[in-house]
């Protein structure tokens, strides 16, 4: 196998990561009631400083690949996990420290970055080359954009994941440091509404660029057809609530659907249709 | 009266309607052409019907400056891509080099009822293009040069390509992969008058392998089959840049069992006249797009965000995030308060 630069770096990265997710779920445990160290959230400090170093390490790694190939991670699927992975960990690190109630959800957040780490594990950094449509300037705000929302909903999925969890024993105790479910719950709705606000201009954008790049803003291909799935969803969950009692559970579920689908309209729909982000010749 | 208008505006017609798009959304999947536009007309006519409603009759939504600027938006955006769909036009265009554009070139057509731009008053002349090729033929930059005449006269040498359209009386010319060779050939029949016209060959390079046309000559059953051979410089394995000036080609021509092969200058003869290769020229396909309220569409769904971004800011800002402020609830699983987002 041939290593090229910015695997170890990649490497590295995953490994801050991987002591992230592992202080974040010791912080959990049952057993650590007691334990000085808990008590006073000094391991979240080091939970905090992983990702951050993470974060680091995935810059240099995406500098390195940038400087290698000539052009930013935009293209193939190896670019898009390293970026996403990036842009995950240095947007949840900023809510992570300003937000405290959310801090034990970690362990959730961590743990699902790890699709997107393991799954980068396992693909070649192949090179890829650059379309002329990628030349645009909007291209910028529209992953911008859409990277603050990807995170903003990823967020959401550590407190639904709680809710759902605390319907059992092991998990409320897990989550006894985390605040009642209605403030939780209350406080991933808003992630949710702000994800919306971000999730409109990434669609705006990314209908500016469709027109300049394709001559159209919106031909519902796979992945337009995909994205507004997602918009919708979070429009049908924020006005579910305005109507229906919705107990935290189904509120996490609501959550967590919307962010497989976002998921989905990212990392799925590149195999079903390439050519919407990719020259012809 | 208001107690219907109070009917329509419900919520749960609201979460109907948001589903049904979800379905018409589906539907129209990868076929917007051949899909019926009712499965997403009728459920956005409703949600239209259900949003105005809500709109004049909730307090919730016309009290709140921002979030009404948001769902105002939103059906300002539901009438505009509807006045888009039924005035705009779609069609595609192959022009040659020193051609002049005229209408009768657009092919594909597909336009609204109501469509009624001033193509008549569109007037360019088609120059050469040049387009980058990565190795493996990978497409880069397209550059195609375009004339436009000037009131003094003069001609305006403008470059258009890719994400630069061609904007002329609002319709938008767009380069794409669509492009290629053709020759220009001589006609002089034995009788009647002599014709030029020129021949496109495929697209090029994706149809490198079948460069080839026909043609009839006027009053004759003639057949004449025509098959370029041509030097272009392509190469899979380096960079390239396909350049009509940079090529050259080889004309082969057959009737019936006669072939010839016609450098550019040559002529033959063949059962009913005289069939002159000129020269060799380019063509370059585009999209056209015309669509008068894209400007007003992008505008409506930004002040509708700006105004969703005001609604939040002042809720987010008016509570702390992590206070309970809903001391009805605990986290046993019990429900939360109504709307205490
Ligand atoms: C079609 C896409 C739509 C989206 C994305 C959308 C989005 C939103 C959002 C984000 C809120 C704020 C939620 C909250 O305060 O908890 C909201 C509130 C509201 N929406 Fe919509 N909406 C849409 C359509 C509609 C329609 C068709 C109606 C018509 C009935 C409607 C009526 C309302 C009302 C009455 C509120 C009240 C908010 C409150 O109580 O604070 N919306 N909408």
């Amino acid at each position: 196998m041939n290593i090229v630069a910015e695997q170890p770096w990649l490497w590295a990265g995953l490994l801050a990561y991987l002591v992230a997710t592992l202080v974040a779920m010791w912080g959990l445990s049952p057993r650590l009631v007691g334990s000085e160290s808990v008590q006073s959230h000094r391991h979240e400090r080091i939970v905090l400083g992983a990702i951050v170093l993470g974060v680091l390490l995935l810059t240099i790694a995406i500098a390195v690949r940038w400087v290698r190939i000539g052009h930013g991670p935009w293209l193939n699927l190896f670019e898009l996990l390293m970026s996403q992975l990036w842009s995950l960990g240095l947007i949840y690190a900023l809510l992570y420290w300003r937000l405290p109630g959310l801090r034990p959800s970690a362990a959730i957040v961590m743990l699902v970055m790890w699709i997107l780490g393991s799954w980068v594990l396992l693909l070649e950094p192949a090179d890829s080359y650059f379309p002329a449509t990628y030349y645009n300037v909007w291209k910028w705000s529209h992953v911008g954009l859409g990277k603050v929302f990807l995170a903003l909903l990823l967020a959401g999925v550590g407190l639904g994941g709680v809710m759902i969890l605390r319907l059992t024993e092991r998990g409320r105790r897990w989550f006894r440091a985390m605040p009642t479910d209605a403030v939780i719950d209350k406080l991933a709705w808003r992630l949710m509404m702000l994800a919306l606000v971000f999730d409109s201009l990434m669609l705006i954008t990314g209908a500016v660029w469709a027109q300049d790049a394709w001559g159209r803003y919106w031909a519902w291909d796979a992945l337009e057809t995909s994205a507004f799935f997602t918009w919708l969803l979070l429009a049908v969950g924020l006005h579910i609530r305005l109507s229906y009692k919705v107990p935290p559970w189904a509120s996490g579920v609501m959550i967590i659907s919307i962010f497989v689908l976002a998921f989905v309209t990212y990392f799925g729909m590149p195999y079903v249709s390439t050519v919407a982000h990719k020259g012809m010749v | 009266m208001m107690q219907v208008l109070s009917a329509l505006a419900s919520l749960k017609l609201t979460l109907l309607g948001m589903v049904l798009l979800g379905i018409g959304a589906a539907l129209s999947y990868g076929n917007p052409v051949e899909t019926s536009i009712w499965v997403l007309v009728m459920p956005l006519a409703l949600l239209a019907i259900n949003l105005a409603a809500a709109i004049l009759t909730n307090p919730r939504i016309n009290r709140q400056p921002g979030l009404l600027v948001f769902h105002v938006g939103l059906l300002g955006m539901v009438v505009l891509a509807g006045i888009g769909r039924l005035t705009h036009l779609d069609a595609h265009l192959e022009i040659g080099k020193e051609q002049a554009f005229s209408p009768e070139l657009l092919m594909d057509v597909r336009k609204g009822p109501w469509h009624a731009g001033a193509l008549d008053k569109v007037v360019f002349t088609q120059g050469g293009f040049t387009v980058d090729y990565a190795p493996k033929l990978r497409r880069g930059l397209t550059h195609s040069q375009v004339f436009l005449p000037q009131p003094d006269g003069s001609m305006l040498e403008i470059d258009v390509g890719d994400d630069r359209p061609l904007v002329l009386e609002r319709y938008r010319f767009y380069t794409t992969h669509n492009k290629g060779f053709a020759p220009v050939l001589t006609w002089i029949p034995e009788e009647g008058e002599r014709v030029s016209g020129r021949v496109h060959m495929p697209s090029y390079p994706l149809f490198e392998y079948k460069q080839d046309n026909h043609w009839i000559p006027p009053g004759t059953e003639e057949d004449i089959k025509f098959w370029l051979q041509l030097d272009t410089g392509m190469t899979l394995e380096d960079a390239w840049v396909l350049d009509g000036r940079n090529s050259s080609g080889v004309l082969v021509v057959t009737s019936g069992d006669q072939r010839v092969e016609l450098k550019p200058g040559e002529e033959t003869q063949l059962p009913h006249g005289r069939l002159r290769f000129d020269y060799l020229t380019t063509w370059m396909g585009y999209r056209v797009f015309y669509d008068p309220t894209i400007q007003w569409l992008f505008f409506v769904s930004v002040a509708g965000v700006f105004g969703l971004g005001q609604f939040f800011w002042k809720k987010l800002s008016l509570t702390a995030w992590t206070d309970d402020d809903s001391p009805t609830d605990n986290n046993n699983g019990t429900a939360n308060k109504r709307g205490s987002v």
